[in-house]
């Protein structure tokens, strides 16, 4: 049972993947693009500052991070309201292993997915601008799955917001660029935002896309709070759409009424 | 009347062996607007195999129910239990049990094929599509979506679309389906095929089917019975020969002659004291014929019939027993629940 459904649910993630894939990629191009005016632009006006290489380095890491964080929760927070209202979400929830589980399996293939495509990007992002990265998988693939996770915690949140609130979905972009503001607090004025989402995660990325730094080497409080950050934010998010899943179920709304 | 609307619904026949059993359900909406009774108080059975009719105005409870049974709603209380299984106790099980076609939603992916939707769906119900796949081609042959098995849903025709949103639910192979209009948006020819492929599928495979519908042409030939429901309450359960019997006996048409020149009533006032003597009526008059139309609420009232056209003093052209289908019976049954006869408790 448990593995048929698995096998259903990532051949559809997969068919869904062949079938949308002009839309996945002129996104990704939209980013893309974005990302090298960004760069370029800094570089230009930046010509006569001495930082430069950091600010560079620190733009570079800041969109990667920031491009995992769309990814952990747009696909999340959009699929699910898609399909809320188109009535396939109903369909899902009929299934006797529970619409939680359908919904695991299908953001583990997401995950798996974004994170080739991510490999792909950080290359050629890489290669058009000549920054020097290190590619350091066995430390980058841990630390992306944690700015994912994280970044699912945001998106069950949304999505159980929607599920309730159904026009709220246009509030989705404010967030992600609410996000940028996260990601670019300096911790030197405030400490604290080193346990907000986000932050660290793209603290130790940078540390080892930039300066080479492997996953053990970091301390251990970093990883510490990583984690801890990591389970918070996917714990609160969980929490928070099964809230919204009840509230849907006693007021009908899990289809579009 | 009190019999044809045995308002405990008390079946006659009650199914030997029930699959579906729905007992005193109630659904109340809240949101900060608005308080809504969708479901008052809703009993019913349904016996293994049996096809039913789950009838009822627009806003009657129909979906409601059927998405309460299916998990998708919270009942506020009362009993449902799907193959002995009690569903608000153990959803996860009885969910085993049931798929459903629901009303107005695409229930499919429209960008996956028809194949791929069915393999989808059945696959998240734990039917393999190595242990499936014999079936799903028999279904693609019974629903005649066999050309159209690598088709992306998007591009069909919205026959073809509802037929693969049942190809999807029958996939799953469970014992009960819901399927809340079905033919809803088909043109005659499909709503036909799709009835065929209901028949055949129910002579064939014995599943316990709910099927709501305001096609009666659709409910009268498919099911072997009816619950009706209004305003959130069950008004009728009765197999649909019995009840087009109950009205067929009490449906008159009856043809006068009114060429002024018998020194009775005038046409208007036949009109006037007919209609407000027998509340479930209608009349037409053309150029010297007038067209009485009834169904009486008890037999006996056929005296009444009688006293009436005598006091008239019209001549009687004819007086025949009227044709009566399920959508005139169903008719009757909704006009007297929004107040023929103030019976309303
Ligand atoms: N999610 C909801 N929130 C608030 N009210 C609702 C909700 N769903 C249904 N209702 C209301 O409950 C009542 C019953 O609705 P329901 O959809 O069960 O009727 P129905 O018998 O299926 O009608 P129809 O024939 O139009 O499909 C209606 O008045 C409807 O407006
Ligand atoms: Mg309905």
């Amino acid at each position: 049972m448990w593995y048929t459904v698995l096998k259903a649910t990532w051949k559809q993630c997969y068919l869904h993947t062949v079938r949308y894939w002009f839309n996945m990629l002129s996104g990704v191009i939209t980013l893309y693009i974005i990302f090298l005016m960004l760069f370029m632009g800094t570089k230009a006006i930046g010509a006569g500052a001495f930082n430069l290489g950091e600010t560079l380095e620190g733009l570079f890491t800041g969109y990667v991070v920031w491009m995992i964080v769309l990814m952990g929760f747009q696909d999340l927070a959009w699929g699910i309201t898609n399909e809320a209202q188109t009535g396939t979400l109903e369909q899902l929830y009929l299934s006797p292993v529970g619409y939680k589980w359908i919904g695991v399996f299908m953001q583990s293939c997401n995950m798996l997915l974004n994170l080739v495509l991510m490999a792909v990007i950080v290359i050629l992002m890489a290669l058009m601008t000549g920054q020097s990265v290190h590619l350091d998988v066995v430390s980058l693939v841990p630390l992306f799955i944690a700015a994912y996770l994280q970044a699912n915690g945001l998106g069950f949140a949304l999505a159980g917001l929607a599920l309730i609130y159904k026009r709220i979905s246009a509030f989705f972009q404010v967030v992600q660029f609410a996000v940028i503001g996260l990601l670019v607090l300096p911790w030197n004025r405030f400490p604290w935002a080193k346990y907000l989402p986000f932050t660290m995660a793209r603290h130790l990325l940078q540390q080892v896309m930039m300066n080479g730094v492997r996953l053990w080497q970091f301390p251990l409080s970093h990883i510490g709070i990583l984690l801890l950050v990591t389970a918070v934010s996917l714990g609160l998010g969980l929490a928070l759409f099964s809230l919204a899943e009840t509230k849907a179920r006693a007021r009908g709304l899990l289809g579009q009424y | 009347m009190e019999r044809i609307l045995d308002r405990g619904a008390v079946r006659d026949n009650p199914a030997e062996e029930a699959f579906l059993i729905v007992e005193h359900l109630r659904k109340t909406f809240k949101d900060r607007k608005q308080v809504v009774e969708a479901v008052k108080d809703i009993s019913f059975s349904v016996g293994k195999g049996e096809m039913i009719g789950l009838l009822g105005p627009n806003g009657a409870g129909k979906t409601t129910t059927i998405k309460c049974v299916l998990g998708l709603v919270k009942a506020d209380s009362g009993r449902i239990e799907v193959g002995g299984v009690d569903c608000l106790r153990r959803p996860r099980e009885a969910a085993r049990y049931m798929a459903a076609v629901l009303e107005g939603a695409r229930n499919t992916y429209w960008r996956l094929t028809v194949w791929e939707n069915i393999v989808f769906f059945a696959g998240i119900h734990g039917i393999s599509k190595e242990r499936g796949k014999d079936y799903f081609e028999y279904l693609l042959e019974v629903l005649k979506l066999k050309e159209k098995r690598n088709v992306e849903v998007r591009n069909l025709s919205s026959g073809f679309k509802q037929k693969t949103a049942l190809a999807c639910a029958l996939a799953k192979m469970t014992p009960l389906v819901f399927l809340d209009e079905p033919t809803l948006g088909l043109d005659v020819e499909s709503s036909y095929e799709l009835r065929e492929a209901l028949k055949n599928l129910q002579a064939n495979e014995k599943r316990t089917i709910v099927v709501s519908s305001h096609d009666m042409r659709v409910i009268q030939d498919v099911c072997s019975r009816v619950v009706i429901v209004s305003r959130g309450r069950v008004v009728v359960d009765r197999s649909i020969p019995e009840l087009i019997g109950l009205f067929r006996s009490r449906s008159y048409k009856v043809v006068l002659t009114v060429n002024g020149a018998s020194g009775g009533w005038s046409v208007d006032d036949i009109r006037r004291k007919f209609e407000s003597l027998f509340p479930l009526s209608s009349s037409k008059a053309t150029k010297d014929t007038l067209e009485l139309s009834v169904t009486l609420r008890q037999p006996a009232e056929v005296y009444e019939l009688v006293d009436f056209l005598k006091t008239t003093g019209a001549s009687i052209e004819t007086i025949t027993q009227e044709e009566v289908d399920l959508e005139r019976a169903f008719l009757e049954i909704v006009r007297r629940e929004n107040g023929g006869c103030g019976t309303q408790s």
